[in-house]
C-alpha cells in the first residue's frame, strides 16, 4: 500500500514506528469486503436493528458488551480501532454514551462518523424522548437533558428509528438503498405486532418498581406503570432509608421488582422480602450478535416477568 | 539526527498520505450541513488537599535537583507544593469547544491560590482524511501514558517521581503542533511526532548572557538555537481483548537537540551545553467485573523512562580562565520507573498501590570536586517512594481520596532517611466535562 511505503521512507525512530504499524497492518484479519457497509453500533439493541437492516450487505460490531451499563464505558483503544474503520456510527444519544463515545470518536480520526456527517447516526434525533427524571431531581452531575435515554426498552421506537437508519444506510450504500428500506418496514411492522401480542397477554395495570431509569418506557407498549425507583435519584446507590420508605409507599399492593442483571440486587431482595413482590433481573440489551429475532426474545423475557391475563 | 529534515520529511510524508491515501470512505466525507454554532463546554474541577507530613525524610532524591545539588539540600521540599494543613489543590477551568466538525478547541486554566496558568490552549483537526489528526497550541505532550492526563483523572494525589523529575511539576507541557495517525487495523494503532518549543523539558539560555563575579564580567559561551528544540515519537497499540479486559501499550521518546544550564557563583560560573534524548514504554490493563459502580474492577499501570543529558562541561573564575581543572564533557544517565494497581474493593470504593523507583542509573550532570576542581560525573543511589490510597465515590462527579506515601529517599552522601505523608483529596467536578479518555 502506498502509504506505508511513504512512512518507512523516514529515518530513525520514525522508520521504526512505522514498521511496527506495517508489521499490524500485515497481521490484520482480512477487511470486510468492499461492498459491505461497516457499522458500528454502541449498543447491541441498535445492531439488531442494523443487522436485520443490512443483512448481508452490511458488517455489524456493538461496542458496549450488553451485559455493561452503557452510561460507564471506558473509551477503549479497541472501540477506537473499530470506529477507525467505521462507515457509520450508531449510538443511542441523549446523553447516553456521553462518558466515552465523543472520547472514542475524537481518538479514531475518522471523519465520516464525525459529529454531523451522515456516517454518523444519533437514534435519539429520530423519536420522541419522555421526560428524564434527572431533568426534574436534584443536580447529581449526570442530566439528561434532552430526555430519557433508555428508549430501546420501546419496540415502537426501535420500529421508527430502524425506519429512519434504513434511509441513512441507503445514503451511503445506494445499491442496496431499496433492500434496506424493505427490511426496515418489515422489522417495523413485526415489532409492533409482537408488542401488541405481548401487551394483550400481560393481566391489566400492572404496577412495576425499577432500579433506574432503564426501564421506563416499558410504559409506552404494556399495561404496567412504574411506582418507584430503587435509586433515590439516578445513578446513586439504593439506600436503606429510601428503600424503606418505597416499601411504607406501596404496602398493602401488589406489583413486580425489575432490575438490569448487572445492577445489584440487593434493593429488590428487599422489596420482595417485605412486600412479597416478586423481583426479576433482566437483560437491557439483547445478545451482541442478535438480529431482530433477539430483540424480540428480549420483548418476551420483559414480557413474561409480568403476571399473565 | 536532523531535525529540520526530519520534520521536512515527516510533514511532506503526511501531506503526501493525506492526498493519496485516503480510502473509498473519506469520498463520503461532505462538508457539514446545517453549520451548527459554537458549541462551548465550560467544566470547573474543584480540589482541595490536607497534607500533613507524619515524619520527615530527605526533601528530594538525589541527583535530580538541576545536577548540582550533590549533598546539600536546600531546604525545600520536592515540590508538590503542599503544605502542613489545608490546601487548594490544583484547579481546573476547562472550555471546550468545536468548530462544526472541522476543528475542537480546548483551554484549560490551571490555579491554586496564587497561581493562574493556560496549561493547554489548542486546536485540532477533526475532518482531516485517512486517520490524521493535526494538533497546534500548548498541550501535554502524547509520550507515555500519565503525562498527558490532569490530576482529575490520576489514581494517586500526585504525580510519579518519573514523570516529576524527569520531565518536570506539571510533565511534559510544551507548545508546539503534533501531527497523529491511526492505522486501519483491527489492532488499534497510533503513531504520532510533535515538534515542540521545549521550555518545559529542557533548560535554555542563548547567547548573549553574562554575569558579575566580583569586578570582572563573565560572558555566557552559550550560542542562540531557535525553537523547535524538542522532537518526540510515539506509538500506541491497544489490542481488542474481548468485553471484560482491555490495555494499551506505548512507547515513546523524544531529542531536544540543546541543553544549556548555568548556575553563576560568587567566585565564577558554571555551564553545561549539550543535547539530549529520553525514551520510555508504558503499559495500562484494565478489568471491568461487569458490576454496577466498578465493584470488582482492576486498573494496572506502569511507566519507564530513562533520559541521556550529553553535555559539555565549565566552571570558569573569570573570562578566560577555567577553575582548576573543572572542564569535560559526559553523559547525566537517569530513569525511573513506576508501577500502580487499584482495585473495585466495593461499589463506589477503590484501593490502590503505587510502587515507585527514581535513579536505577542515576549519573547526574557533570560537575567538580576537591581542591583542585576535579571534573567528575557524580553517581547517586536510587530513591524509592511506595504509597497507599483509598478513594471513595459518592456520586459520579466527586471523589474524596485518602493516601499514605513512604518516601525513601537517599542525598547526595548516600543516607537514607524515610519520610510518611497523608493526604487527603477531595475533588469536584462541576458542569459537562468531557468524555474520559482510556
Amino acid at each position: 500500500m502506498f502509504h506505508h511505503q511513504t512512512r518507512t521512507r523516514t529515518r530513525g525512530p520514525l522508520a521504526a514506528l512505522a514498521g511496527m504499524a506495517l508489521a499490524c497492518v500485515l497481521l490484520l484479519p482480512a477487511q470486510a469486503a468492499a461492498d459491505e457497509l461497516n457499522v458500528v453500533a454502541t449498543t447491541s439493541s441498535l445492531g439488531a436493528l442494523a443487522r436485520e437492516i443490512g443483512g448481508d450487505q452490511a458488517e455489524i460490531r456493538v461496542l458496549a458488551p450488553p451485559d455493561r451499563d452503557a452510561h460507564y464505558l471506558d473509551a477503549r483503544p479497541s472501540f477506537m480501532a473499530a470506529l477507525r474503520r467505521a462507515d457509520l456510527l450508531l449510538e443511542m444519544g441523549a446523553g447516553l454514551e456521553e462518558g466515552w463515545l465523543p472520547a472514542a470518536q475524537r481518538g479514531a480520526s475518522n471523519r465520516a462518523i464525525n459529529t454531523g456527517q451522515p456516517g454518523h447516526f444519533r437514534a435519539a434525533d429520530k423519536v420522541e424522548l419522555r421526560r428524564s427524571i434527572t431533568m426534574d431531581g436534584p443536580n447529581m452531575g449526570h442530566v439528561h437533558e434532552e430526555g430519557n435515554p433508555h428508549f430501546n426498552a420501546d419496540p415502537l421506537r426501535m420500529a421508527e428509528i430502524g425506519l429512519a437508519l434504513a434511509e441513512r444506510m441507503g445514503e451511503l450504500a445506494p445499491e442496496h438503498a431499496g433492500a434496506f428500506v424493505e427490511r426496515a418496514e418489515r422489522a417495523a411492522e413485526r415489532l409492533r405486532e409482537h408488542a401488541e401480542a405481548l401487551a394483550e397477554q400481560v393481566a391489566a395495570e400492572q404496577r412495576i418498581v425499577v432500579y433506574h431509569e432503564d426501564l421506563d418506557y416499558l410504559e409506552e407498549w404494556l399495561p404496567v406503570e412504574i411506582v418507584g425507583y430503587l435509586e433515590p435519584a439516578p445513578g446513586i446507590p439504593p439506600t436503606a432509608r429510601h428503600l424503606r420508605s418505597l416499601v411504607g409507599d406501596l404496602e398493602g399492593s401488589e406489583g413486580t421488582v425489575l432490575y438490569a442483571a448487572f445492577q445489584p440486587a440487593r434493593g429488590a431482595e428487599f422489596l420482595e422480602r417485605n412486600l412479597g413482590w416478586s423481583a426479576h433481573a433482566v437483560p437491557l440489551d439483547p445478545p451482541a450478535d442478535a438480529a431482530l429475532e433477539g430483540y424480540l426474545e428480549l420483548m418476551t423475557t420483559w414480557a413474561q416477568t409480568l403476571p399473565r391475563r | 539526527m536532523n531535525r529540520s529534515i526530519l520534520a521536512r520529511r515527516t510533514l511532506g510524508g503526511l501531506a503526501a498520505l493525506a492526498v493519496a491515501g485516503a480510502p473509498p470512505v473519506a469520498a463520503q466525507w461532505q462538508p457539514p450541513q446545517d453549520r451548527s454554532p459554537v458549541d462551548l463546554d465550560i467544566s470547573l474541577i474543584l480540589e482541595g488537599v490536607y497534607f500533613n507530613e507524619l515524619s520527615q525524610g530527605n526533601d528530594s532524591p538525589a541527583g535530580f535537583d538541576d545536577g548540582h545539588d550533590h549533598g546539600h539540600d536546600h531546604g525545600h521540599g520536592h515540590d508538590h507544593g503542599f503544605e502542613d494543613g489545608f490546601n487548594l489543590g490544583h484547579s481546573e477551568l476547562v472550555f471546550e469547544a468545536n468548530l462544526g466538525d472541522l476543528f475542537d478547541g480546548v483551554l484549560m486554566l490551571g490555579f491554586d491560590d496564587d497561581h493562574l496558568d493556560v496549561e493547554e490552549a489548542w486546536l485540532t483537526t477533526r475532518g482531516l482524511p485517512a486517520g490524521f489528526q493535526v494538533k497546534a497550541g500548548k498541550f501535554l505532550s502524547d509520550i507515555g501514558y500519565i503525562n498527558s492526563r490532569h490530576v482529575h483523572d490520576w489514581d494517586f494525589v500526585d504525580r510519579p517521581l518519573v514523570n516529576e523529575y524527569l520531565f518536570g511539576d506539571h510533565g511534559l507541557q510544551e507548545t508546539g503542533v503534533q501531527a497523529t495517525w491511526v492505522a486501519p487495523t483491527a489492532t488499534y494503532t497510533q503513531l504520532g511526532v510533535e515538534l515542540l518549543q521545549g521550555d518545559s523539558f529542557l533548560p535554555y539560555q542563548g547567547s548573549g548572557g553574562s554575569h558579575t563575579v566580583g569586578d570582572d564580567t563573565i560572558h555566557s559561551s552559550f550560542s542562540s538555537v531557535s525553537g523547535p528544540r524538542l522532537t518526540t515519537v510515539f506509538a500506541k497499540f491497544g489490542p481488542d481483548l474481548g468485553p471484560d479486559h482491555a490495555a494499551q501499550f506505548g512507547v515513546s521518546g523524544g531529542y531536544a537537540r540543546t541543553w544549556q544550564e548555568e548556575t553563576p557563583h560568587g567566585s565564577g560560573l558554571e555551564e553545561w551545553d549539550g543535547d539530549a534524548w529520553f525514551a520510555g514504554v508504558d503499559a495500562v490493563y484494565k478489568y471491568s467485573s461487569g458490576r454496577a459502580y466498578g465493584h470488582g474492577d482492576w486498573r494496572l499501570q506502569g511507566e519507564y523512562f530513562y533520559r541521556e543529558i550529553d553535555v559539555d562541561y565549565e566552571r570558569r573564575e573569570d573570562q578566560t580562565t577555567t577553575a582548576g581543572n573543572a572542564v569535560g564533557s559526559g553523559k547525566s544517565k537517569q530513569d525511573g520507573l513506576y508501577l500502580q494497581a487499584v482495585y473495585g474493593f466495593a461499589p463506589r470504593w477503590e484501593a490502590g498501590l503505587r510502587t515507585e523507583a527514581l535513579g536505577l542509573t542515576n549519573d547526574a550532570l557533570p560537575t567538580n570536586e576537591g581542591d583542585d576542581r576535579d571534573f567528575v560525573v557524580p553517581s547517586f543511589d536510587t530513591s524509592y517512594r511506595h504509597s497507599a490510597q483509598v478513594t471513595f465515590r459518592p456520586v459520579e462527579p466527586v471523589f474524596l481520596r485518602a493516601q499514605l506515601s513512604q518516601n525513601d529517599f537517599v542525598d547526595g552522601d548516600g543516607d537514607r532517611d524515610r519520610g510518611l505523608e497523608f493526604m487527603l483529596q477531595l475533588n469536584v467536578a462541576l458542569g459537562a466535562h468531557g468524555a474520559h479518555r482510556f
